[in-house]
């Protein structure tokens, strides 16, 4: 990988983030005095709300209150929680490896399932094969994840109790073994991870039908038919490859933004992740818990582009020869 | 045999085979178990539970959509707090479950001087904390000092002390400068363990404390486990002075939304929930095995009135038409309080009559003034008045006009609702609210809002509500104080006879002296009208009635809550668990096992089938 390419594209990443950072700043404090949430209590009185202000740094002049910023998020030091008085990272920490597990998981199987049906699909074209993929992959695509969600706890959950409704595990219970703990979370995991498959499989399905119907009438496909080379093999050694190539930089990408995404899936499903961690610090107007989620979301989409970059520079030749 | 046929056998066959072993694994592994368990089990009752624990006790599982903030009450806000540490600590004078009135908890009789400023007050022997230590007056005079000198929702208790003395270990000496009833009956700051707690330096008490666990207490049950964003646990107190909690832990279990709560319940992965929504208090009601229960609460809706005279907020910002004492009583009377419960809180609300709920039974009494739904008689006291509808239909008088903006929080759909129907129902004599959705913070900003260190608040009316204390009606009836202008007050009202009244109530430990001046105090505001009080706040609750045995409301009895929430620790005692109504656990999830199998059996399929295709494939033509 040429240095200077890499150089650049790291150039750019850090520049979106410095642009986050600045925004993140600006945007909580656009809102609102965050010391009114804070100074709702009976009978504040001002010297108290002063010394709320003093105690979040806010009466310093802004751009005082922003290098803090900058050096104190540079610390990885996002502030405290206005709600329940804990560090912000160590919150985030402790949500991120659930979220990981649910957006990596739905992430994983759309991409399997999703490329799987568009090769099926783009394969029969014009058949009715193709049109019944077509169109449930629209319908899962086009249907709000609440929806979805909602149909799959009413489904799985209530009328066949088959799966948890909610929660990652289930509470309350001590577990004797890793492995108990472990089979309870796949158990629990299963309809939220339902549900993030089907909100993103419509989007690598139709990516991957097109980019198969392209690679299916390039000239190297007819010429390799007319060398005898049986069908499956031309569409597995041959086609496929070269159509998965925009389905890898869009799986990276999306990794990034469905983390944010995942908000609704995560409420719904009681899936203490960072989504719900942010859903609840909206709910409690708890600006240093969103302004600590919402970098963490930016940072996730802006390193998910970087390495999706990285990794078109290896699977493209093309890139590589610019 | 076709290749379509091959992958759907395989896919058969795999997945028998892996549902076999799945469903097995989990249940060898919980075989090993040990632990404490539940009777309510686990998650929904389809068998999906795999948890290690077996039964060996009773478990009592609450759901909420919030949870406590972190457990320390010297920064914690939340209801939800206040559930959990009335559990866990007791009052130093407790609330009866059957009348609410005050009753021995850890002090166990008290006394008042002649001249009612000295409150001497005698602890029962030989209470212990959970830890086995001995719970001393310097407990109790080391919370009320600190808890209440510091903690964030209770320093309003205790302004009146002036000093606390501790003579022994059982006794405690609180001097006034006035007489306070409300430190019979209204002391509301939990004792804490005093060992625990003044070792913590101060600014860590109000900052990142988290109490150490498990929580020592003087309740029936203690704390032994919170994490965030799952549960809240709490095992019985070796050492509570009381009968033993019928069970042996009580769960708290924190759900993502109201919605998932309610479902836990109807799943019966639940068996209570301390607050329902409105909107699905009926239907929750309807389902199997649920039952609903509706309890008033010391809480009350009301419309607010910007009353803020002049001198003391100059650059206040309203309507002035909104001042004019015949316009407000035209209004009370113009809007239907029944139908605003009906609709705007589906009939679960109780209709109002003034700014003491009837909640607080020892102190209510109905005012002389309740404003009975009569737009013909609100009507003619504008027209009487002098105000005069003009070409729109709005009335007018000196060059003001009856149009008002009421302002609700985005936050309280209720509220929205209850705010458009009196809109619509003023429309009848003439007077106009224009509704004014906005944020939570929008309004607090608007109502607080100050200038050259003066009120200037900037609304006309606005939809809200406030709650108070169990038993003492003192914090309700400081609402409407010429004092707390500048503090809690909102309506920004001023009657020094009012503020006379209120001063002689909280001196007067007569209940029925108490009583006649607040019935007073209650006239004047129905006249003076600052608020009109819509509706009193319920508390909404549901539990499975296959799970809970003894279930009757009480604080106060009949008509109280299920129980007691953040009143008295003695409400949870008096449930009781049906016996073997335990769920059976470890039966392995056939779902997940069929959809691992089946998805373990369609790979083995296709390679089973790629295999033996690759086999048979014609030669490859060099390339």
């Amino acid at each position: 990988m040429s240095a200077r390419w890499l150089a650049g594209k790291v150039g750019a990443a850090a520049l979106t983030l410095l642009f986050v950072l600045i925004f993140n700043f600006f945007l909580f404090r656009a809102v609102g005095d965050p010391t009114t949430q804070l100074a709702r209590l009976p009978g504040a009185t001002d010297a108290e709300i002063a010394q709320l202000r003093e105690d979040y740094g806010l009466d310093k002049p802004l751009f005082g209150q922003f290098v803090d910023y900058l050096g104190d998020t540079a610390r990885l030091d996002l502030g405290v929680s206005q709600k329940s008085r804990e560090e912000v990272w160590d919150e985030i920490l402790h949500a991120l490896p659930w979220t990981l597990l649910l957006v990596g998981t739905g992430t994983l199987l759309a991409t399997l399932i999703g490329s799987w049906m568009g090769v099926v699909a783009a394969t029969k074209r014009g058949t009715k094969t193709d049109d019944g993929l077509l169109g449930f992959s629209l319908f899962t695509y086009a249907a709000p994840e609440y929806w979805i969600g909602i149909i799959l706890i009413l489904v799985f959950a209530v009328w066949l109790p088959w799966f948890p409704a909610g929660q990652q595990v289930t509470p309350g219970v001590e577990f004797t073994s890793w492995f108990a703990e472990a089979w309870n979370v796949v158990d629990h995991l299963v309809l939220p991870a339902t549900a993030m498959t089907l909100m993103l499989l419509g989007q690598y399905f139709l990516i991957m039908r097109s980019s198969m119907v392209d690679v299916m009438t390039e000239d190297f496909i007819t010429v390799k038919r007319a060398i005898g080379l049986p069908r499956e093999r031309v569409i597995n050694r041959h086609a496929v490859p070269n159509a998965l190539l925009p389905l890898v930089t869009i799986s990276a990408i999306q990794f990034g933004a469905v983390a944010g995404g995942a908000i609704t899936i995560e409420t719904i499903f009681s899936w203490p992740g960072l989504g719900e961690l942010s859903y609840n610090a909206i709910a409690d107007k708890d600006y240093p818990m969103l302004q600590g989620t919402f970098l963490v979301f930016s940072f996730g989409v802006i390193f998910a582009n970087l390495l999706a970059d990285c990794l078109y520079f290896f699977l493209d030749p093309r890139v590589k020869s610019k | 045999m076709s290749t379509r046929t091959r992958i759907v056998i395989a896919t058969l066959l795999g997945t028998l085979c892996a549902a076999l072993v799945l469903v097995a694994l989990p249940a060898s592994a919980q075989n090993n178990g040990g632990g404490s368990g539940g009777n309510s089990g686990g998650d929904n009752g389809g068998g999906s539970n795999t948890p290690s624990a077996p039964s060996t006790g009773n478990v009592l599982r609450f759901g909420w959509a919030q949870e406590p903030d972190n457990l320390n009450p010297f920064v914690g806000q939340n209801e939800e707090d206040f559930t959990v540490w009335s559990i866990n600590w007791e009052l130093p004078i407790g609330f009866s479950p059957e009348d609410l009135s005050p009753t021995s908890a850890i002090v166990k009789d008290w006394e008042v001087s002649e001249d009612r400023k000295t409150v001497t007050m005698t602890l029962e022997r030989g209470l212990k904390w959970s830890d086995g230590k001995p719970i001393t007056s310097e407990d109790v005079r080391w919370s009320l000092e600190k808890l209440g000198g510091e903690g964030v929702l209770f320093t309003s208790y205790t302004d009146g002390i002036t000093k606390m003395e501790t003579p022994d270990p059982q006794t405690l000496v609180l001097h006034t400068k006035r007489p306070d009833a409300r430190l019979v009956g209204g002391l509301y700051v939990y004792v804490l363990p005093k060992h625990v707690w003044a070792k913590v330096p101060p600014d860590e008490l109000t900052g990142q404390y988290k109490p150490e666990l498990p929580m020592v207490g003087s309740g029936p049950y203690i704390v032994t486990e919170y994490e965030k964003g799952r549960i809240t646990r709490m095992e019985r107190n070796p050492e509570w002075r009381g009968e033993p909690g019928p069970y042996d832990q009580i769960q708290f279990i924190k759900y993502g939304t109201q919605d998932a709560v309610e479902r836990a319940l109807q799943l019966g992965e639940i068996d209570m929930i301390g607050e329902v929504e409105a909107g699905s208090y009926a239907r929750l009601g309807e389902q199997e095995n649920v039952d609903t229960n509706s309890s008033p609460t010391p809480a009350y809706t009301q419309l607010a009135f910007n009353l803020c005279p002049e001198k003391l907020c100059p650059d206040a910002q309203f309507n002035p038409a909104v001042q004019d004492q015949t316009v407000r009583q035209a209004i009370a009377y113009a809007v239907d309080r029944e139908k605003i419960n009906e609709i705007a809180a589906r009939g679960t609300s109780f209709v109002a009559n003034g700014i003491l709920p009837s909640y607080y039974k020892a102190f209510y009494t109905e005012p002389e003034q309740t404003y009975p739904y009569d737009p013909d008689l609100a009507n003619q006291m504008l027209d009487d008045a002098g105000w005069t509808m003009n070409g729109d239909g709005i009335r007018e008088k000196d060059g003001e006009t009856a149009s008002f903006d009421v302002y609700v929080r985005s936050e309280s759909p209720s509220n929205i609702q209850a705010a458009k129907l009196i809109a619509e129902m003023t429309k009848e004599i003439g007077v106009e609210f224009n509704v004014q959705v906005v944020s939570t913070d929008k309004l607090y900003d608007l109502t607080v809002r100050k200038q050259d260190g003066k009120p200037a608040p900037a609304f006309d009316t606005f939809i809200w509500g406030w709650g108070g204390d169990p038993y003492d009606p003192s914090f309700l009836l400081s609402i409407l104080t010429t004092g707390e202008i500048g503090g809690s007050s909102d309506s920004f009202y001023s009657n020094p006879e009012y503020d006379r009244l209120y001063r002689e109530q909280t001196g007067l430990f007569d209940t029925e002296a108490r009583k006649e001046v607040i019935a007073k105090m209650i006239n004047i505001t129905q006249e003076d009208l600052p608020y009109l009080v819509l509706t009193e706040d319920p508390a909404l609750q549901a539990y499975r009635t296959d799970r809970i045995e003894k279930i009757a409301p009480i604080c106060p009895e009949e008509t109280g809550d299920l129980f007691c929430d953040s009143v008295s620790p003695q409400g949870v005692i008096a449930l009781e668990p049906i016996a073997g109504a335990s769920t059976e656990v470890g039966a392995g999830n056939p779902g997940l096992a069929a959809l691992i199998g089946l998805a373990v059996g369609f790979l083995a399929g296709v390679l089973v089938t790629r295999h033996r295709g690759r086999n048979r494939e014609p030669l490859e033509l060099p390339e």
